[in-house]
């Protein structure tokens, strides 16, 4: 944030909270005595209205970055964010251009219950004119938002991941891409198997992947989608034509959900590129319950996506490999602090 | 020099003269089915948009709704590209894309118009923020209906603008109508009062057919926005002739009275003042009958259009 206002004198950072002393999990903090109240500040409970001045401020030569502290607040901007802001370049023929970044903090952790945690990433893919990513690395939140305040003419939507803020990275994963917001990227390369993840599954599936390697000789290819409106396809069908064996392991719903995309693609391409089904993995089908004892059912965790994965490589559920005794992600996180 | 007041209502008559013929010009080829586009008439407001628009320059911004012919021409937008977007040929100010209800030329500050009620509220409060940030001279205006005063977004948008100290004009076109439901049913409070609320002044006119005064109560408050640089918000009463939607008229449909039509009608100078109708028309049909021309020799849009400018 600090290099983008740096960088770029139009970018504003407008947001609930962003010039509190909390400042978006510590991404906004100290911005707004460094660059000022009128770059840097806090907004009425008014989301509909704000994402419209997002708009306008747009329009109007601001490069507007804009937060929700839960990504769940960004359903009531809906109707500026899906009928004006992804529609105002085409619906004028071509001559208005939003340039904005909206962030979404997907707020996931014990007890955030059903409207605190929401992944809203196939949501919003559905509609042209909007461009969606899922950092799950540093480099990729630096390229990423850098390219888009310096270089992109078009609202972005970046699905950040509450429980990622407080790791630690390895550096040097992440190749350099010329559009960062377009591109997906490979993360582990392997022979058995492509994984494609996104936002903080791309950890998890990484975690099991080295579980896998070292308890049966499981090479696992993990990709990180990183943009879910515009992935990189022909990456994706590559890797699967290396393993031919896929799974997607995303943090939201199935239905209609990024693994459905992925699979439609493959699907749409050549039905004959797996030997094996094709296996998603995401939330249990219901609102996210609060108590901790249902909530540790409702999101995959280490021990099941390592049997998931165990499966479709094996062709056999009773593959007797190991599996990690781990069966709350949300303990993981408290105390684990990578790097991965 | 300030104009004269003759020359004054001489521009204003003509260009509210030009956006009536247009809109007729409208309603005479819709049977021919050559615009494809539901049609929002202006017919009966256009002296709102030329009294607001006579006070603005093109750098300027006016955030309008469906409802905008009458902006886009008071604004300075070209007749031919407008017909040419009705017709949905290629030549068109949005290439076609846009049709009636979101009619945009930025060359002229004359932003989006959008179909959904009350949604450019808040553009116009942000492209406020950004004049006043990047020290831009321009104005901002938002155009809204009466029914948009309804919308949520209305209120969080004004309070924004009068939270942040934003320079800007608030119009409210006040026909009395959202649709078919009238003002009464709606409503707990009156619009221009109301907006005292939040801390910006308002004014309220009755006669929104006298462009005269509209531009001249314009001007008056944009010179106390430019002084003290806040908000303000001018409600006009105004009279919609036709249907909602459509080239029709719809006195006989029961939801409101004809009575009320004549006695409007009755103080329109656009009816009235046959001189200067006399004078006007002859150039203005003649630049209607351009605009028609060019739109129905023009291209329709190449089929690449149709994946053009998404992202
Ligand atoms: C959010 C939304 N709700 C409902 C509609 C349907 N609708 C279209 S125009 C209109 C009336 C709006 O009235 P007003 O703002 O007074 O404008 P007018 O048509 O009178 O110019 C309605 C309800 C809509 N387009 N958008
Ligand atoms: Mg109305």
């Amino acid at each position: 944030m600090e290099k983008i206002m740096e960088e770029n004198s139009n970018a504003i950072i407008m947001g609930q909270g962003v010039n509190d002393f909390k400042g978006i999990f510590g991404t906004t903090q100290g911005l707004q005595e460094k660059f000022g109240d009128n770059r840097v500040f806090d907004v009425p409970l008014a989301e509909e209205a704000t994402t419209g001045v997002g708009i306008g401020a747009s329009l109007n030569g601001l490069y507007p970055i804009q937060t929700h502290i839960r990504a769940d607040f960004s359903l009531v901007c809906m109707n500026q964010i899906i009928n004006l802001a992804s529609k105002y370049r085409y619906m004028f023929g071509g001559i208005f251009e939003v340039p904005m970044l909206i962030r979404l903090v997907v707020g996931r952790s014990w007890g955030q219950g059903a409207q605190h945690s929401q992944s809203l990433q196939s949501t919003f893919s559905h509609f042209p004119g909007l461009t969606v990513i899922l950092p799950s690395h540093p480099d990729t939140i630096l390229s990423s938002y850098l390219y888009a305040a310096e270089k992109y003419m078009n609202p972005v939507i970046s699905i950040e991941h509450r429980l990622m803020y407080d790791l630690g990275f390895a550096k040097g994963v992440y190749a350099t891409k010329s559009n960062p917001l377009h591109s997906s990227y490979i993360v582990r390369e392997g022979n058995d198997v492509t994984i494609v993840a996104t936002s903080i599954m791309v950890l998890e599936t990484l975690r099991a992947a080295e579980h896998l390697s070292k308890s049966a000789g499981i090479s696992c290819e993990v990709i990180d989608i990183h943009s879910a409106s515009h992935p990189q396809r022909e990456l994706i069908i590559e890797s699967i034509r290396k393993t031919k064996k896929l799974i997607i392991a995303d943090t939201s719903w199935k239905a209609y959900g990024v693994g459905a995309e992925v699979c439609r693609w493959v699907l749409e391409k050549d039905p004959t590129l797996l030997i094996a089904p094709a296996k998603t993995i995401g939330m249990a089908p219901a609102p996210c319950p609060t108590a901790k004892s249902l909530e540790d059912l409702y999101y995959p965790n280490l021990f099941t996506l390592s049997d998931d994965i165990a499966n479709i490589v094996t062709g056999n559920s009773n593959h007797g490999i190991p599996l990690p005794d781990e069966k709350s992600m949300a303990d993981v996180y408290k105390k684990f602090k990578g790097p991965f | 020099m300030p104009d004269s007041p003759s020359i004054h209502y001489d521009k204003l008559f003509r260009v509210s003269l030009l956006i009536r013929k247009f809109e007729e010009k409208i309603i005479e080829l819709y049977p021919s089915d050559k615009i494809q586009s539901p049609v929002h008439l202006s017919l009966g407001q256009e002296a709102v948009a030329s009294g607001i628009c006579a006070c603005l320059t093109k750098k300027d911004l006016l955030f309008g709704t469906y409802r905008s012919h009458a902006y886009y021409i008071a604004k300075g937008g070209k007749l031919t590209e407008m017909m040419a977007e009705l017709y949905g040929k290629s030549t068109g100010s949005n290439k076609g894309k846009a049709g009636s209800m979101h009619l945009a030329d930025a060359t002229v500050g004359m932003m989006g118009s959008s179909a959904v009620v009350a949604s450019t509220i808040p553009h116009a409060v942000g492209a406020a923020l950004a004049s006043r940030n990047l020290n831009k001279d321009q104005l901002i205006v938002a155009v809204f209906g009466d029914g948009a005063t309804d919308e949520g977004v209305y209120h969080e948008s004004i309070n924004f603008a009068s939270l942040m100290k934003l320079p800007m004009l608030f119009v409210c076109e006040n026909n009395g109508l959202a649709v078919h439901s009238s003002q009464k049913d709606r409503q707990s409070f009156n619009i221009s009062t109301h907006a005292n609320v939040y801390g910006i002044e308002s004014e309220y006119i009755s006669d929104g057919y006298n462009f005269c005064k509209i531009q001249k109560r314009t001007s008056e408050n944009i010179n106390l926005i430019k002084s003290n640089g806040r908000p303000r918000l001018l409600e006009i009463e105004t009279f919609r002739y036709c249907e909602h939607v459509g080239p029709g008229e719809d006195f006989n449909d029961g939801y409101r009275s004809s009575s009320d039509f004549e006695n409007w009608k009755s103080k329109d100078p656009l009816v009235n003042d046959k001189e200067s109708i006399a004078k006007f028309i002859p150039g203005i049909r003649e630049e209607i009958q351009n605009a028609v021309n060019f739109a129905e020799k023009s291209p329709w849009p190449k089929t690449e259009e149709l994946l053009t400018d998404i992202i």
